[in-house]
């Protein structure tokens, strides 16, 4: 009985959202009840950030065009990793040198200086980031087109 | 040696930081999923009847070929986001298939052309949507907490326990983005034509939800 009554809430499509909702907020309020969560000290992409460096918030530090050591969980699948850390084209470096944010931008870098330093250690991540964007692309045109 | 939930690994392949592995339980699910996938490649997409009750009057609903192509480009870009999740060995891309299993979702039932099965999809669009919040905040708070993404450093035993919330918001998310126990709002968009690719969104919520009980026993 109480089955075909929450079954008949359900079936109205327009219930889902608000029952959705409901069930995040409690979610959230629990992790907020359940504050503090310990963390972990040994991070795995650990990051500092230089307020004052022109690659701002982008900057893991050290010269352009040499190696610079970033903490991997795998240190052995990725020997190479590193030395993309610094990966500026003599454009984007002379770009990062007079504009103060222009080097982070895809004008300096096609895909951002954060892709670069991805690709090595996390490469599935960027390409499925991008696949994402390009369905939804695919989505909303389909749809545009349509109409 | 890592404690395998799903039986030991029968290969693991190594991409930088992110594993692939396929233990018997990973590969069932994206055996699953490849053979859904390769079967919504070759089918034709079934032609619904309207028969009116009390006559002889019927009528085929006919599908254009525009949307035919779509939505099969959607269920096959689902196919792969389901098998991506399926044997992927580390948290965030794990949500990030599920996202694109969502996306994917949403675009097999919103390329038809039928007011009714676009309004389900709409609100079926906004739950996935808002799903990402709990689904990405989840992975951030497993980060976080144990310092690892990887499913077999968490696996180890050695990294610090995952808290219960983050595992709460991962599952949250993976409902959210697969409507799995929304079947019955489900049925709505089940009325659209097409058979193979509207059973595909079904299929691919049930295969991202197994999964996501292998990851919320891990660590």
């Amino acid at each position: 009985m109480i089955i075909r009554r929450i079954s008949h809430f359900l079936c109205n499509y327009e219930n889902i959202m608000p029952l959705f909702a409901g069930a995040c907020m409690f979610l959230f309020m629990a992790g907020i009840l359940l504050l503090p969560i310990q963390y972990s000290d040994s991070q795995l992409y650990p990051k500092t950030i230089d307020r004052n460096s022109t690659l701002d918030p982008y900057d893991r530090g050290g010269p352009p065009f040499t190696q610079v050591t970033i903490a991997d969980q795998y240190p052995d699948n990725s020997p190479t990793a590193g030395l993309v850390t610094s990966f500026l084209t003599p454009f984007s470096l002379w770009l990062s040198q007079v504009t103060h944010h222009m080097g982070t931008t895809i004008v300096a870098h096609p895909g951002g200086i954060i892709d670069e330093i991805l690709y090595n250690t996390r490469g599935l991540d960027t390409v499925v980031e991008a696949t994402i964007l390009f369905v939804a692309f695919a989505i909303a045109s389909y749809i545009f087109r349509k109409v | 040696m890592a404690d395998f939930i799903g039986g030991l690994p029968y290969y693991i392949l190594e991409f930088g930081d992110e594993l692939v592995y396929f233990t018997p339980y990973t590969i069932t699910l994206f055996l699953l999923a490849l053979a859904f996938t390769l079967l919504a490649i070759i089918s034709r997409p079934e032609r619904q009847m309207d028969i009116a009750f009390g006559g002889d009057a019927y009528r085929t609903k006919d599908i254009s070929i525009s949307e035919m192509r779509f939505r099969r480009f959607m269920a096959i870009a689902c196919g792969l986001a389901s098998m991506g999740a399926m044997v992927t060995g580390d948290i965030f891309n794990f949500t990030l298939f599920t996202a694109m299993v969502g996306i994917t979702n949403v675009g097999i039932v919103a390329a038809v052309k039928s007011p009714h099965v676009q309004d389900a999809a709409y609100q079926y669009g906004l739950v996935a949507l808002s799903a990402t919040v709990p689904l990405f905040a989840g992975a951030a708070v497993y980060a976080a907490a144990t310092g690892s993404l990887s499913m077999i450093e968490l696996m180890k035993g050695t990294l610090p326990a995952v808290p219960l919330v983050a595992k709460a918001m991962l599952v949250t998310g993976v409902v959210g983005e697969g409507m799995a126990p929304f079947y019955a709002a489900k049925a709505e968009m089940f009325r659209a034509p097409g058979a193979p690719y509207v059973i595909m969104c079904s299929l691919s919520s049930l295969l991202i939800f197994l999964r996501v009980v292998e990851v919320v026993m891990l660590g």
